[in-house]
């Protein structure tokens, strides 16, 4: 069998993923520190300010990765539930409901910071401006997975609910990501393209692809870390899982 | 640096929210793995035969 695919199946075991989350969480989480380091560093004390914006225009750099995480951990989280929903694989099912909250998480530091940098920009905390509007059901959504998977005892059950959830969900990212286009919007259009020009300064660019990196790492060590935690809890009655937790006991009680 | 309230205000929003979403699955990890270690120390615990009013 290819090297390859046989990893991939052998990573649906769940003592082989525990082994693998636990190994791999770390240096995800210890890179993205440092990547984010390096781009705030950047963001708040080389990067000249804004001729406009004043130095206002700092808090881009982690609003805008924030909410570019928003609507990718959507999108991934969508991806999962339909893989687990069709081939039935329980590892899908428990990253697809790991993405939830740290998504979650993100989505509410982009509301949150945009609301702080709307204050002294616009003169007002909150909108009901169409990407705004969007952005908090997408907040919604998240919280409806979160709790459609809490409120259903059996997990395998409550993860196909909530995987539901995610798909139909997902015909939301691209109203969000076109607002702007679509309606009358008081948020500023796309300043940022992969393919083609950006309107932003190439001076102010380098922290932003940092804080982008630094998420994407930092969004993986958490994926793990909160996949390993359920995997955990759905297998606590296994073998594995007691030798495990002697393990990790007899680590802690080492001097 | 001007506006430097709201930036530092933004700046924590995002650590704290992360630090939250770093902390809370260690802890469900720690507090699954001593639940288990529990539950193994109960069931060995049990294995031990008491002293009974048949042995006396």
């Amino acid at each position: 069998m290819n090297p390859v695919v046989r990893w991939f199946h052998q990573l649906g075991s769940p003592p082989y993923f525990d082994r693998f989350a636990a190994r791999w969480a770390p240096w995800c989480f210890g890179l993205g520190v440092l990547v984010m380091a390096w781009g705030t560093w950047q963001g708040l004390f080389v990067v000249p300010a804004d001729y406009q914006q004043g130095d206002s225009f700092r808090i881009l750099y982690i609003h805008v990765p924030s909410a570019w995480m928003s609507l990718f951990v959507f999108a991934l989280m969508g991806l999962y539930s339909a893989i687990a929903l069709i081939w039935r694989i329980k590892l899908c099912e428990i990253l697809a409901m790991a993405c939830a909250p740290i998504g979650a998480a993100f989505t509410v530091i982009t509301l949150v910071t945009g609301s702080i940098w709307g204050k002294p920009m616009w003169g007002t905390w909150w909108e009901w401006d169409p990407r705004l509007t969007s952005e908090l059901v997408l907040l919604f959504l998240y919280l409806g997975v979160i709790g459609l998977y809490q409120a259903v005892d059996d997990r395998r059950n409550a993860a196909r609910a909530a995987g539901l959830l995610a798909i139909v969900g997902v015909a939301l990212l691209p109203v969000i990501r076109y607002s702007v286009e679509w309606w009358n919007s008081l948020h500023q259009g796309q300043t940022i393209r992969v393919f083609g020009e950006s309107s932003m300064d190439p001076s102010m660019f380098p922290p932003l692809a940092a804080m982008v990196i630094g998420t994407k790492l930092w969004f993986l060590g958490s994926l793990l870390l909160r996949a390993r935690a359920d995997n955990l809890e759905r297998e606590a009655g296994k073998h594995w899982v007691r030798q495990r937790a002697g393990d990790e006991t007899a680590l802690e009680h080492t001097p | 640096m001007n506006y430097a309230g709201y930036v530092a205000a933004a700046y924590a929003v995002f650590v704290v929210v992360l630090l939250w979403d770093l902390i809370l699955p260690i802890l469900r990890i720690r507090r699954t793995l001593r639940g288990v270690m529990l539950r193994v120390k109960r069931d060995a615990a049990k294995d031990v035969p008491l002293p009974t009013e048949l042995q006396r």
